[in-house]
């Protein structure tokens, strides 16, 4: 069949303003998005920019917003998308060029939540042991891969940019309910504040745009829980 | 393994955190208030003598002057330091629930620190003034 992809395309540097470019190529149901791009940017228009790696839904490069979802490009189907396609790069973050988005305020926002385990106890002699039910509370938001889809898919972060989102919020609790982690009342004091869980109104578009399936507005939801009962259990 | 239950103890008692617990804790108190009116018009005649509009503003502000004009033939028992007190309550809670919705939309579109702060403090102000107002029409009335 032939698909026809409109691409956003801006180059800071030379063009005044954003235009969109349509190109037409040949395809099967099953090729992804990510093949449509590789192949205009292989055959058609080597000036095309996009992020991606691993090309199997895992490093979280490619997210991009086809046809107004936010959707990692290798893990979107010419079947699902129809014969048109409309591609534009997340909203909320700075363009570079094209389809490359400057994710620095995202990882700032990541970074904020400290994410990673703080345990100052002295090390045990083989390992920190964890009972299967204490790992299954935080068992959903280890699967985040950072592409950055929920965050740039909120309104609250839409309208401000300061707000810490969604991916930060899983982030954190990630290592809030671990229960090898002990750093989790430092970690709710930062989303108790005003950038932090109160910017979230329940909107859902971030579980809906996770390609990893993580609940994650249930995530932020038991955090609020976590700041009100003061219970990580 | 488990010794016991995994707690965090400094939660911090911020001013977010509070308004977010109050705007909950404010609706489930505006349906109390509501079913306590509804429930005591009910046993004080209202069945037989009021319509269901006239209930109805009864129960999101008890005050006698919304039953003066219906058929209730004496407003005595729908007088009073309690009917007073709900009605009170009720306007606290209602102002303070809308008024941090707006406090929530102007915080999620307000990056600016010291505009933010002044609009939380007009939003306090108007508040206050408002609450003040209305506190003072249910007590003359
Ligand atoms: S390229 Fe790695 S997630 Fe799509």
């Amino acid at each position: 069949m032939e698909v026809t992809i409109k691409v956003f395309r801006y180059n800071p540097e030379k063009d005044k303003k954003p235009s969109y470019k349509t190109y037409k190529l040949e395809a099967i149901e099953t090729d992804r998005v990510l093949d449509l791009l590789e192949k205009v940017k292989g055959y058609q228009d080597g000036t095309l920019s996009f992020r991606r790696s691993c090309a199997h839904g895992i490093c979280g490069s490619d997210a991009m917003r086809i046809n107004g979802f936010n959707r990692l490009a290798c893990k979107t189907l010419v079947r699902d998308t129809g014969a048109t396609i409309i591609v534009q790069p997340l909203l909320g973050l700075r363009v570079i060029k094209d389809l490359i988005v400057d994710m620095e305020p995202f990882f700032e926002h990541y970074r904020s939540v400290k994410p990673w385990l703080i345990n100052d106890e002295p090390e045990p002699e083989k390992e920190r042991t964890q009972s299967a039910a204490q790992r299954a509370i935080f068992d959903d938001t280890t699967k985040c891969i950072l592409c950055a889809c929920c965050t740039t898919s909120c309104p609250s972060f839409w309208a401000n940019e300061q707000y810490v989102g969604p991916a930060a919020i899983v982030a954190a609790h990630r290592f809030i309910f671990d229960s090898r982690d002990k750093a989790a009342a430092e970690r709710l004091k930062i989303l108790n504040e005003v950038w932090g869980v109160y910017r979230c109104h329940t909107v859902f578009n971030c579980t809906m745009a996770c390609p990893r399936e993580i609940q994650i507005t249930k995530a932020i939801g038991e955090v609020k829980m976590a700041l009100t009962t003061g219970k990580l259990e | 393994m488990k010794e016991h239950p995994r707690t965090a103890p400094q939660k911090g008692f911020n001013f977010d955190y509070l308004m977010w617990l109050f705007t909950r804790l404010s609706a489930l108190g505006m349906y109390l208030i509501a079913i306590v009116g509804v429930t005591a018009a009910l046993l004080m005649s209202a069945r037989q003598n009021m319509s269901v509009a006239d209930l109805m503003r009864w129960a999101f502000m008890p005050n006698p002057n919304h039953v003066v004009n219906t058929n209730i033939p004496n407003v005595d028992t729908w007088k009073g330091i309690f009917w007073n007190v709900m009605g009170i309550l009720m306007l606290l809670f209602a102002g303070g629930h809308g008024l941090h919705g707006l406090l929530n939309v102007l915080e999620d579109y307000i990056s600016r620190t010291w505009v933010r702060n002044l609009l939380r403090g007009l939003v306090l102000v108007v508040w206050v003034v408002m609450s003040a107002i209305g506190i003072y029409v249910i007590l003359t009335s």
